[in-house]
């Protein structure tokens, strides 16, 4: 369901079908078939196994050994959303909807949506695994659009969780909250652009670390690359001992949380850095083959238009020592910059750019006027180095949307960080 | 299906228009030089949009063998919540269709085995040692059919193909990632394939050493790789649904001359050879060039059935739509032109543009593209693949750069258009010299 300004632009009602069959046979490569129409099930195994036939390897491609699972792993509903009126979900979002453009008339613009979704996964394989699973998700999002003039500014909330209807209730501040910030960022400075002390919230410093350091531990990007292999090998020393960074697919009730991934491997906390050394990655079966390590539960799929391929989950940084807060991590600063919430990041390998929601200048050990335009960009060994101060007040940050990789979008993940601080990082805006 | 589905819901609501698609992809895929998977992909649905009481509902499915009653029924349940729109479906176009070619027999039938040798020829042409070789070759035949209850049908069929290649090159902690690909409804030649190579060849060349980047407000060459951040908030600002909604600066501004006026800009469906061309558009709408910016100008924005009636004006034929959602606005190919337009073969890195440059940029890819507010115009960017040119010459690769600027102001004054236009997936430009963008170091 979603609106634009005051008016429903949809409201449907969908259903989605269709199976993915791999095969892989002795000295060769998978063979895949994806396809909508079930009755078509024996075909298509027939076609993903000619396919396989048809790619023939030197190097054999091996699957690291998972026992075989049976399992029913159904999550909780906390409300089904399946025997909720589509009316009751329009008022709902009309209530935050409106939250936001009630906010001031500057608000020209809004768009919300609330999207909800039961998948039933089946999944087999050869080796004996049999697993059911129920994977509820239910999302509420909105951007109010303010503007003054030419200038446009907007403001972003989303909260998606792996949970029910009952889950989504009661948001109408959050929505209210970022209408207001994107009318007070009309009047907002740009930041000037230049290296500053960053101190970053606890939403982007876990885009961050998922953008910016995630991507690299997924051991797809490695396994079949030696200088990769090399830069990304365990044991090298990535931050400082304040920095502990991990991925846990096993966490409760988290929207990138699952009992099981799409091969059928229980999902696990995999410890990545620790105390500043890297020393672990995610895997898929093929992947930890090669490397001769252990499966992670980390290969997932979309849905079964495609092959499960490495992904994070709940990806967090760890929280620092209890009691540390943010005026620790800021009372020495001088001039910094305080960037908070994301509108995006996107990285290319070891270069990364992110597209702060907000900040603030810090001046003289404290948070003074709001600034826009923050953009964080910089080098990832460099910037994770630079990682020297991290608070014990760690939040999982649950928003919608999701993660994207080989045309692959969204899956649904979580990211979690605590307030970390970059002792100096680049911030773009008015260079 | 979309007579028998249009039939079951002239009966229970006043109109209806349907979209039915089938796509069958073929695929294959080189990991670091090696074959590692062929696949297919299979997938047919259909999408069903129906008014009733002057309110809009919509509703979809992958069924095999859809039931129309429930479909019909899905998509008036989904109608009683919808806002009234005033929105009347096309009736039968007096005209036949437009004849493009949007299907080709050999990309149709191309075997497996042909287009893992593509795939084949371009690993082992872009064989290096130290570097990693990605490649896919993925080929679609898409039938579809479009109808509605005022009579007017459309179907058609097209083929697509995309090769994709990409190298990456890691030495110590410098990653290197040089990306090209090739796009068409029919297949490519060696030769064009050959183009590619010769394309990721150059700026692989170039991008070996890595050089100082410089500072200030400078002239930069955008590549038509580059140039999606300039393209990006025009194409935002030119769709009448920003413009309906308030939050186009484009707005009001019709016919005002806003950029360098040899600037042009289409929309253009019935480009021959084009996976995103199409005779009739997914509303039964047929299709035609939009110019959306002429000789520097604002031309017309562009349109689907809903925004133009909520506007009040008429349909560009830009209506897209998938199996679930509702039609919206979508362009299909972008044809940005200025200059003579002249290209020549295979084209030197810059476009023959930077034989003036004292000091500045070529901009091949920049980081983080799309995010932020777009379509203000304002963005700044780390780059992710540039060059420095110093005396008119690539010098090297620049690495901890931003560039920032606004597209508006940076599209009024364009030093040179290049002579090395391209298709980049459904657009095709060629690079643009603008002056006066910032360039910040770290």
């Amino acid at each position: 369901m979603a609106f634009r300004g005051r008016r429903l632009e949809t409201a449907t009602v969908s259903e989605d079908q269709g199976g993915f069959v791999r095969v892989l046979n002795p000295g060769h490569g998978w063979g895949i078939a994806s396809f909508t129409s079930l009755d078509e099930l024996p075909a298509m195994v027939k076609r993903a196994n000619e396919l396989s036939n048809a790619v023939r390897l030197d190097e054999p491609i091996r699957l690291a050994d998972v026992a075989p699972q049976t399992a029913d792993a159904v999550l909780e509903l906390d409300g089904d959303v399946r025997g909720v009126p589509l009316a009751e979900k329009k008022k709902l979002l009309d209530r935050y909807n409106s939250a936001m453009l009630a906010v001031s008339n500057k608000i020209v613009d809004t768009q919300s949506s609330y999207r909800d979704e039961v998948s039933e996964v089946w999944y087999v394989n050869s080796e004996g695994t049999s697993l059911y699973q129920r994977r509820p998700e239910v999302v509420v999002s909105g951007t109010a659009i303010a503007r003054r003039n030419g200038d446009i500014e907007k403001g972003l909330e989303s909260i998606g969780l792996r949970k029910g209807w009952n889950s989504v209730q009661g948001f109408e501040e959050r929505f209210r909250v970022v209408a207001q910030r994107a009318v007070d960022l009309l009047a907002a400075p740009r930041v000037r652009g230049a290296s500053y002390p960053v101190i970053l919230d606890n939403e982007l410093a876990g885009v961050f670390i998922h953008e910016a350091f995630g991507h690299l531990s997924e051991a797809d990007f490695v396994y079949e690359n030696p200088q990769a292999r090399e830069m990304m090998t365990l044991g090298r020393r990535f931050g400082k001992p304040v920095l502990n960074v991990g991925d846990n697919g096993a966490a409760k009730g988290l929207r990138g949380t699952l009992p099981y991934d799409d091969e059928g491997t229980p999902t696990q906390d995999t410890p990545l850095i620790k105390e500043g050394i890297l020393v672990g990655r995610l895997h898929s079966r093929e992947t930890a083959a090669k490397l001769g390590e252990r499966p992670t539960g980390n290969a997932r799929a979309i849905s079964f238009r495609h092959p499960p391929i490495v992904r994070m989950t709940n990806t967090y940084i760890a929280p620092g020592k209890k009691g540390i807060g943010f005026n620790d991590l800021i009372s020495d600063i001088k001039l910094g910059v305080y960037a908070c919430g994301a509108f995006g990041g996107q990285t290319m390998l070891e270069n990364f750019s992110f597209t702060a929601g907000w900040g603030y200048m810090i001046r003289d050990g404290k948070v003074a006027e709001l600034v826009k335009d923050v953009v964080l960009a910089g080098n990832l060994f460099q910037t994770l180095d630079r990682i020297d101060h991290i608070a014990g007040d760690f939040t999982w940050n649950q928003m919608g949307g999701g993660c994207g990789k080989g045309g692959q979008f969204p899956l649904p993940v979580t990211e979690g960080a605590p307030h970390v601080r970059i002792e100096e990082a680049l911030i773009g805006g008015d260079v | 299906m979309i007579d028998r589905l249009l039939e079951s819901a002239r009966a229970r609501v006043d109109g209806a228009d349907a979209l039915w698609r089938r796509e069958e992809q073929t695929a294959v895929t080189f990991e670091s030089g090696r074959l590692k998977s062929a696949g297919i992909s299979e997938e047919a649905g259909l999408n069903l949009r129906v008014l009733a009481k002057g309110r809009m509902g919509v509703a979809g499915t992958t069924a095999a063998k859809p039931d129309p009653k429930e479909l019909v029924a899905r998509a008036a349940a989904s109608a009683e919540l919808g806002e009234s729109v005033d929105l009347a479906f096309p009736a039968p176009s007096p005209q036949s269709l437009t004849p493009i070619p949007t299907f080709f027999d050999r990309t149709a039938n191309a075997s497996l085995a042909e287009l893992i040798r593509m795939g084949r020829l371009l690993v082992e042409r872009l064989a290096r040692p130290e570097c990693q070789v990605n490649v896919s070759v993925q080929r679609e035949v898409a039938d579809t059919a479009v109808g509605n209850t005022a009579g007017a049908r459309g179907e058609y069929r097209a083929t697509g193909i995309g090769v994709t290649a990409e190298i990456t090159r890691i030495a110590g902690d410098d990653v290197l990632m040089i990306y090209d690909q090739y796009v068409g409804a029919d297949l490519p030649s060696d030769a064009d394939l050959e183009t590619l190579v010769r394309s990721i060849e150059t700026r692989l060349t170039a991008a070996l050493k890595i050089v100082t980047p410089p500072d200030g407000a400078l002239p930069v060459v955008f590549t038509p790789a580059g140039l999606a951040a300039v393209v990006l908030p025009l194409e935002q600002a030119l769709s009448g649904k920003t413009v309906l909604q308030g939050s186009s600066p484009l707005a009001g501004k019709v016919g005002e001359t806003l950029f360098d006026a040899r600037l042009s800009i289409f929309d253009d469906p019935l480009t021959p050879g084009r996976p995103s061309s199409r005779p009739i558009d997914d509303e039964c709408v047929p299709s035609r060039a939009t110019g959306l910016v002429e000789r520097g100008a604002v031309g017309r924005f562009v349109y689907d059935l809903e925004t133009a009636a909520r506007a009040k004006t008429q349909s560009t034929g830009n209506g897209r739509r998938g199996v679930f959602g509702k039609p919206h606005i979508g362009y299909t190919n972008v044809l940005l032109r200025g200059g003579d337009g002249h290209v020549t073969g295979v084209p030197l890195l810059g476009g023959g543009l930077i034989a003036d440059i004292q000091d500045g940029l070529i901009v091949d890819d920049l980081i983080g593209v799309g995010q932020g507010n777009v379509i203000s115009g304002a963005f700044s960017h780390p780059v992710g693949l540039a060059y420095r040119v110093q005396r008119g010459e690539v010098t090297g690769r620049v690495k901890d750069a931003a560039v920032a600027g606004n597209a508006y102001d940076l599209l009024k004054r364009i030093g040179g258009f290049g002579n090395d236009g391209r298709w980049l997936g459904s657009r095709w430009s060629p690079s643009l010299l603008l002056d006066g963008v910032s360039i910040a170091r770290r």
